[in-house]
């Protein structure tokens, strides 16, 4: 009893966390109807700056509630001001590449500085010691957080919906450009109301420091059971999301209680159902805020006629062919898998407009499973590939038939969230080796003839692969199929009134999306006989989001450049360690802010045709 | 020798005007819809843009304030060019909009929706003077916005913007949709705000309703002004204004 009350108690704990970080995404979706991906490192930088000022200047807990979160806070204000403020005219998507690509740059930077070690934070001495409750120790600190952060819950949510400037808040994220038009300077509202959002992490990061130790991705995992706990509660309540927060803690610590190895992924399964009964999420009121302005320019360029392409495609087929003269093979291979990869991902965002932000799922399920037949079950490369690639569709289809019920943002967190489950589940299935990942898959002779331990033939094999991937994706961007979807794209009521159903336009090229990932991923545990935990993890995810923009978003060459020049800095800077983080991160908010068509897409416009 | 009557009333036109609107183009993204409006308000004056549905009356409006259109041209409100300022400032300024979809909204109550516009100028009404003037809007002031009516929406409409100390009104089809009362009662509000100094550029379609309210009229065609007269002095040109609503 004991036992299971702690565990219950941890629960609610975690869900103070959730609450008031999902409470600070809702406040800055309201108004600036973007995600916050670098609140889970704004929160990271509330408890580590908690620590720096209480190592370097003394400052005690009570200092730090009060300090870090208007330092942080106004650190967010003018990122706001600077960087953020840029995306509004663009689509939704470029807000989320961009503090995407924040996050990376902050958190690769504190891991540059600090370590990815575990820092102890003293716990006040006010709050020291534990209270007998008879049936349980309370541990005082627990108890302050949970009571604290309802407090800190209460007062937002009676800011927002008692005061003035919350009126101001309301209004302004129902209708802005009429708000504005009455004299209020929203620009300036927003500024605000970011900083809020972030003091408002920040503020929750200090509560944590004591409690979890204190280290620079402690944000990173946590942010992605917040977006599932968005998702479950809905955009659009500020209770909502309060209430989904603990509500989600308190499962979550009752399940651990009974079964301890399910606790990682439940919260996702939460959100599974969720999804099934009620899409919009508890609380959650049919999306129709206000949306800015649409920059034409910001949208990536479809694709030109078919037979436009032919003489490029034969080009970049012979370049490929003789690559391996000028450049080693092994290399070549790697930018091939992922180019792949990059463009199942692409077939998505670039020409039905859902961008995915868990594609390393398919890629990662699909070398586990491509490597478990080849190892322990003796299938030739052939089926291994065929095996792995089904095993990815498979996962399309059912994270597809959830995912493609939500639009943009949504559909971006949803994915996120799937793929950490299977992360979850990855980490804990006996048959993935755990850390140590999957070694020493045998790469067998693909139809009996062709040894794929030798290089040469290897390479050729894995070329041969990717032109097949390319040119199915190729194939249904301009089959009648792509049209219908291009249709939706641009207009998913008309295409509704026309009888079409989207959603099961959606689906199916999710499926085909996440089959060319998961033959990636099979053709990649080949190459490099190992599948592993990186290969399902959400930096992986956001690799393939890279290199499909830095090549050009909607281009139909863009994957392939994008992949070359990522997996070639990767190589490059690999001995820089965690820069390299940093530096993708940059190359994110400078490919948002002043890059957006990518090499390709300026190529294609400098020469004038599309490529 | 002028005696001095005519020579009040000249100097009075001669003076600059309130509003001055000159070559105004708006476009809404690449779809070009105002062609060059021009205009003027005088202070204290009530006057209309008439017009059928689409030709660019409350395209005009939301140029004016600045609002979701791409404008070029002159618009010199007391003296001051308007044409490059954000609309919050336009609003700072002095003039105040209701939108012809009313714009209330409904994450906030009446008497929230009532306080939300910012005073910027003195001789605003108070809020109590608001409810006097609308009753019906004091009796449902914890209401939800949008629970209202069609013509307590209207009125809240209406009644926001007059407590800010604004000096021009620009209203936008304040009679759209609503019962014969109600239009009454709005024309009988439009004559009080008039009779207390207030200046108001009024967009209608309801040509019977302008005439019973306002002392000039310009008539708007695909996004140009191709007519203007006096209160009174339609005579038979535009026949078809004869009817009371012009229809499209
Ligand atoms: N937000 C908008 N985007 C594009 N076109 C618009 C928009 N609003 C109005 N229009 C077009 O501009 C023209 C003028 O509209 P509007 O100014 O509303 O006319 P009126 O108020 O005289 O009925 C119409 O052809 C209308 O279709
Ligand atoms: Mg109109």
């Amino acid at each position: 009893m004991q036992a299971f009350l702690s565990q219950v108690l941890l629960g609610l704990i975690n869900g103070a966390f959730y609450a008031m970080l999902s409470l600070g995404l809702a406040v800055i979706f309201g108004l600036l109807n973007i995600i916050n991906f670098a609140h889970g490192a704004q929160y990271m930088m509330g408890a580590l700056a908690a620590w720096l000022l209480a190592t370097y200047f003394g400052v005690n807990y009570w200092a730090a509630l009060i300090v870090v979160p208007v330092i942080v806070g106004g650190l967010g204000m003018l990122l706001e001001k600077t960087v953020i403020r840029r995306t509004y005219r663009l689509e939704h998507l470029f807000g989320l590449l961009l503090t995407l690509g924040i996050a990376s740059i902050i958190e690769g930077l504190f891991v540059n500085y600090y370590g990815a070690v575990g820092r102890p934070y003293p716990v006040p001495s006010m709050l020291q010691g534990a209270v007998n409750l008879g049936f349980m120790v309370l541990p005082l600190y627990r108890a302050w957080v949970i009571v604290a952060s309802l407090a800190v819950c209460l007062i937002t949510w009676a800011v927002i919906e008692r005061t003035k400037l919350g009126s101001y808040l309301r209004a302004a994220t129902e209708n802005p450009p009429l708000v504005l038009a009455f004299g209020i300077n929203v620009p300036r509202m927003i500024m605000l109301t970011y900083g809020l959002g972030v003091g408002l992490a920040a503020l929750a990061g200090v509560m944590a420091a004591p409690i979890y130790q204190v280290n620079p991705l402690m944000g990173s995992n946590l942010i992605i059971v917040v977006f599932a706990v968005v998702v479950i509660g809905g955009m659009g309540s500020i209770m909502g999301s309060v209430v989904t927060g603990f509500g989600v803690g308190l499962i979550e610590g009752i399940t651990k209680a009974l079964w301890p190895e399910a606790s990682g992924v439940v919260v996702f399964v939460l959100m599974a159902i969720v999804l099934l009964i009620k899409p919009a999420g508890l609380f959650g009121k049919p999306f129709s805020g206000a949306t800015l302005a649409l920059d034409p320019e910001a949208r990536p360029p479809l694709a030109g006629e078919p037979r436009q392409y032919l003489v490029p495609i034969l080009a970049m087929a012979a370049l490929l062919i003789v690559a391996p003269a000028f450049i080693y093979p092994v290399f070549l291979m790697k930018v091939l898998c992922f180019a792949l990869f990059a463009v199942s991902f692409n077939l998505l965002i670039g020409f039905v407009g859902l961008g995915s932000f868990g594609h390393a799922m398919f890629l990662g399920l699909a070398g586990y499973v491509t490597g478990h037949v080849a190892r322990n079950w003796g299938w030739p490369p052939e089926f291994a590939i065929l095996g792995g690639t089904a095993a990815a569709a498979a996962l399309g289809l059912v994270t597809g038939v959830l995912a493609v019920r939500r639009q943009k943002i949504y559909f971006a967190m949803v994915t996120l969230a799937f793929a950490e489950m299977v992360y979850f589940f990855c980490v804990q299935a006996p048959f993935t080796g755990g850390e140590d990942g999957m070694q020493q898959i045998p790469q067998g002779k693909l139809f009996e003839l062709i040894d794929l331990a030798q290089t040469m033939p290897l390479y050729y094999v894995v070329l041969c692969i990717f032109l097949l991937g390319f040119l199915i994706a190729f194939r249904t961007i301009n089959s009648p199929f792509g049209q219908v979807l291009k249709a939706i794209r641009e207009n998913e009521p008309r295409a509704i009134s026309l009888g079409y159903n989207p959603d099961r336009y959606k689906l199916l090229i999710f499926v085909i999306s996440a089959a060319l990932a998961g033959l990636a991923g099979s053709m990649k545990a080949i190459v490099f006989q190992i599948a592993s935990l990186q290969d399902v993890y959400h930096s992986t995810s956001g690799d393939v989001i890279l290199m499909a923009l830095v090549g050009g978003l909607g281009t139909i060459f863009g994957p392939l450049v994008g992949a070359f020049a990522i997996v070639g800095m990767q190589q490059y800077l690999a001995p820089l360690g965690q820069w390299v983080v940093v530096v993708q991160g940059v190359i994110f908010v400078v490919c948002v802010l002043t890059f957006r068509q990518g090499i390709i897409g300026l190529l294609a416009r400098w020469i004038g045709r599309p490529l | 020798m002028n005696d001095s009557k005519t020579m009040n009333v000249a100097t009075a036109r001669l003076a600059a005007p309130m509003l001055q609107v000159r070559n105004l183009h708006a476009a809404y993204g690449e779809s070009k819809v105002l062609h060059g409006m021009a205009f003027e308000v005088h202070k204290g004056e009530v006057v209309t843009l008439l017009g059928r549905n689409g030709v660019g009356k409350t395209t005009t409006l939301k140029a004016l304030i600045g609002m979701g259109v791409h404008r070029t041209g002159s618009v010199i409100f007391e003296g001051r060019e308007l044409i490059t300022l954000p609309s919050n400032d336009i609003a700072k300024a002095g003039i105040a909009y209701c939108p012809e979809e009313r714009g209330i909204f409904s994450s906030l109550d009446v008497e929230e929706n009532l306080l939300l516009p910012p005073v910027i100028g003195r001789g605003g009404m108070t809020l109590d003077q608001l409810y006097e003037l609308f009753p019906n809007l004091y009796e449902r002031r914890h209401s939800q916005g949008t629970k209202l009516s069609g013509g307590e929406q209207q009125m809240l409409a209406m009644a926001r913007i007059l407590r800010t100390g604004a000096t021009l009104l620009l209203l936008d089809e304040v009679t759209e949709g609503l019962a014969p009362v109600i239009v009454k009662k709005i024309g009988a509000v439009v004559r009080q705000l008039k009779a207390a100094g207030l200046t108001i550029l009024l967009v209608e379609q309801n040509v019977r309703f302008a005439e019973s309210v306002a002392d000039r009229h310009y008539m708007v065609e695909h996004g140009v002004v191709v007519d203007t007269y006096a209160n009174g002095e339609r005579g038979d040109r535009h026949e078809t204004l004869g009817s009371a609503k012009l229809s499209s």
